[in-house]
């Protein structure tokens, strides 16, 4: 085994035993699925176990009960309300027809969607009376759509909300993990020149060495993470068979978008991990590396603040700038390579100039290794740093 | 005898401050070389050179002739203690072997042992004592049985016990024919340990030879005394420098050791009398003061 590969071996388990790995990996889609799962599952629980009984007053007198309790006048509505026989009842004015105006009452708040379905279907029903039943269902949910592309080919593509959606998706995850995990590099090089392991290691391995055994061991973190998350997801998705059926029948997600989604994560890691190494090497303290590196972050987070005018609009000047731009491009590639609005030339610029800068910023990062790595408890200004790069 | 390290006019400035001027030196295969001076006097950057950290400015480093990676051949216990807090002793150690890509584990376990660590193995580094800490660097520098083994300040933070145990084993490793290269400002801890030093001030060399010609060439003007009272000036003695109920007296030129005796005696309790070399620090002292 080679040194770099001995380095990456132990980045790797080192950090995938770290509490914040954990957390981030186990706990988040666990946080996620509570802040989505408990309301659905409440509603489910409440719907479940309490049956609607609705009651009507009509003062048109052209309504029939169907599965409803009509009431000759309110009072007595209002009495078996109270009484809990009902749980709501609702009044239909006699100017109903020309206002649409109703009143609803209920003794406790309830989740008005669902009560609002019944009564419309019964108001439907009701205003319908003695057409088609199948018209009847029609009306009540008239339209299914779905978008089609056309393309400069002439043929349809594929609509565009599942990619929409998947490429947010892509982004969100991506960028967390290529956070977390550049984030692990900080630290580990932040911690190791704090305890000073570095001068021990350094003794054993080139600095090259050094950081591409980080960068290398701490990808493959953030491929762990990725993996971890998609089959979670994966699992959610095949335990539950509704949601399976729908995304499968809506969701057409290429083989081809999921490699370039992947090669762009990996460029996109590459490139700030060894912003981070940089970064790492020059500061003092962690929190001080956390404080440099959070200004990279937010440029990195730039394409997801403007996602929406990415996807609007993916040929705008502001949108190529981000696809070109080694710090946005990943993401802002990932978002307009799901909804197909990329051509080859500008895919090939986008991989040639994030490939570039990822080797630069790779040689920049260990001539800064090398130069300020030993400076304990002195930080270097951003001139004496460039004077050091030239002399190296 | 072949020659292990070869340095050759090297010098090394940071911000335009030199650390180290124009320092030459050898290091004989098999010898135990002292690498001496005050702290800040350049020490660790020559050090740091000889390991590649560092690039001199100018001048020449050679080591080894070894067509294997030289950094694998060298054993290194930094002046700057630290280790991974969250891994098991072992996990270190075989960590750090195999970046030398010399892991050994039998070693590992025989050093442990030696040591009187081999209990604490699976314990975590932040679950130790300093002390025991120290210990596992010094074996971390070692275990993957390098031929050149390079300590810096090896015994700083070390209470008696342990400073005995790290001098025994450095012993050992130079009858086993090791090259070692032991750095410290604790100029007396090494002198009976090195063949040869280099005497470093302000990244200059100042001194470099055999510990016995360097002091033999300040000659026999030094007493060490044991004794039990309160000393005065005493006629014939240049300095004293005090060390609790010890004393080392350096004589002034000329003066006579037994009429420096019949003063001292009718001041205090003499247990012990010595005439001897001075001390490295004594010398260091003089050269710097001399210079």
């Amino acid at each position: 085994m080679t040194k770099w590969m001995t380095i990456a071996k132990h980045e790797f388990s080192y950090n995938v035993r770290r509490k914040e790995f954990l957390f981030v990996t186990f706990g988040l889609p666990i946080f996620m699925l509570a802040i989505m799962g408990i309301p659905i599952l409440l509603m489910s629980v409440s719907i479940s176990h309490e049956e609607y009984r609705i009651g009507y007053v009509d003062r048109t007198g052209s309504f029939e009960p169907l599965n409803f309790t009509g009431y000759p006048d309110e009072e007595t509505a209002r009495k078996e309300l109270l009484e809990g026989k009902i749980t709501h009842f609702f009044v239909i004015p006699p100017d109903y027809r020309s206002t649409g105006k109703i009143n609803i009452f209920s003794t406790n708040r309830t989740l008005s969607g669902t009560v609002d379905d019944k009564i419309r279907d019964f108001m439907l029903e009701n205003l319908l009376k003695g057409q088609k039943i199948d018209l009847v269902e029609r009306i009540k949910d008239p339209m299914h759509s779905e978008y089609f592309i056309l393309n400069e080919k002439g043929e349809t593509g594929e609509d565009g909300f599942s990619a929409l959606l998947v490429s947010i998706a892509f982004a969100l995850f991506f960028m967390l993990s290529i956070f977390t995990s550049s984030n692990f590099l900080l630290q580990g090089v932040v911690e190791e020149k704090e305890n000073r392991v570095i001068e021990i290691l350094l003794s054993s391995v080139s600095y090259r060495e050094l950081l591409i055994g980080k960068i290398f061991g701490l990808g493959a973190v953030g491929l762990t993470q990725i993996i971890v998350w998609s089959m979670i997801g994966a699992g959610l998705l095949f335990s539950n068979p509704l949601v399976f059926s729908i995304l499968v029948e809506r969701m057409h997600v290429s083989f081809a978008l999921l490699v370039f989604a992947l090669g762009f994560f990996i460029l996109g890691f590459l490139v700030f991990a060894s912003l981070m190494a940089g970064v790492g090497a020059v500061s003092t303290t962690t929190r001080e590396g956390q404080q440099m590196a959070g200004i990279f972050s937010i440029i990195g987070a730039i394409p997801l603040i403007f996602s929406q005018f990415i996807l609007m609009y993916p040929d705008a000047i502001l949108t190529t700038a981000l696809a070109y731009f080694p710090l946005t491009s990943p993401i802002t590639m990932i978002m307009l390579l799901s909804i197909g609005e990329v051509q080859f030339h500008e895919l090939m610029i986008s991989v040639l100039i994030l490939t570039f800068s990822t080797l630069l910023i790779i040689e920049l990062s260990v001539k800064i290794f090398r130069v300020s790595l030993l400076m304990y408890g002195k930080k270097p200004t951003i001139g004496e740093m460039i004077k050091y790069v030239r002399e190296s | 005898m072949e020659n292990t390290v070869e340095v050759s006019h090297v010098s090394k400035s940071f911000n335009g401050q030199s650390v180290v001027r124009d320092i030459s030196f050898d290091i004989a295969s098999g010898e135990v070389f002292g690498l001496i001076g005050p702290n800040g006097a350049g020490k660790t950057t020559i050090i740091r050179m000889l390991l590649d950290i560092m690039r001199p400015d100018s001048g020449e480093i050679r080591i080894l002739d070894a067509a294997d990676e030289i950094k694998d051949m060298i054993g290194y216990l930094p002046e700057d203690r630290g280790l991974y807090r969250r891994l098991t002793i072992m996990d270190t150690l075989m960590y750090l072997g195999a970046l030398k890509n010399r892991q050994s584990k039998e070693r590992t376990l025989e050093l442990l042992d030696k040591m009187g660590m081999l209990s604490n193995r699976d314990m975590k580094i932040s679950e130790l004592s300093k002390g025991m800490q120290q210990k596992i660097q010094i074996i971390a520098a070692i275990c993957h049985d390098p031929g050149f083994i390079i300590l810096d300040e090896p015994f700083s933070g070390l209470d008696p016990v342990n400073m005995k145990l790290v001098k025994d084993l450095i012993i050992q490793l130079g009858k086993e024919g090791k090259t070692i290269l032991i750095s410290t400002h604790m100029m007396d801890q090494v002198e009976r340990m090195c063949d040869r030093i280099l005497m470093i001030h302000k990244g200059s060399g100042v001194l470099y030879g055999s510990v016995g010609e360097i002091k033999s060439r300040f000659g026999k003007n030094t007493i060490f005394l044991e004794f039990e009272g309160q000393l005065e000036n005493i006629a014939g003695v240049k300095k004293i420098n005090y060390s609790g109920n010890y004393a080392e007296l350096i004589l002034e030129e000329g003066a006579d050791a037994q009429n420096v005796l019949k003063n001292i005696v009718s001041m205090v309790r003499v247990n012990k009398f010595e005439i001897s070399m001075p001390s490295l620090n004594e010398i260091f002292i003089q050269v710097v003061e001399g210079s």
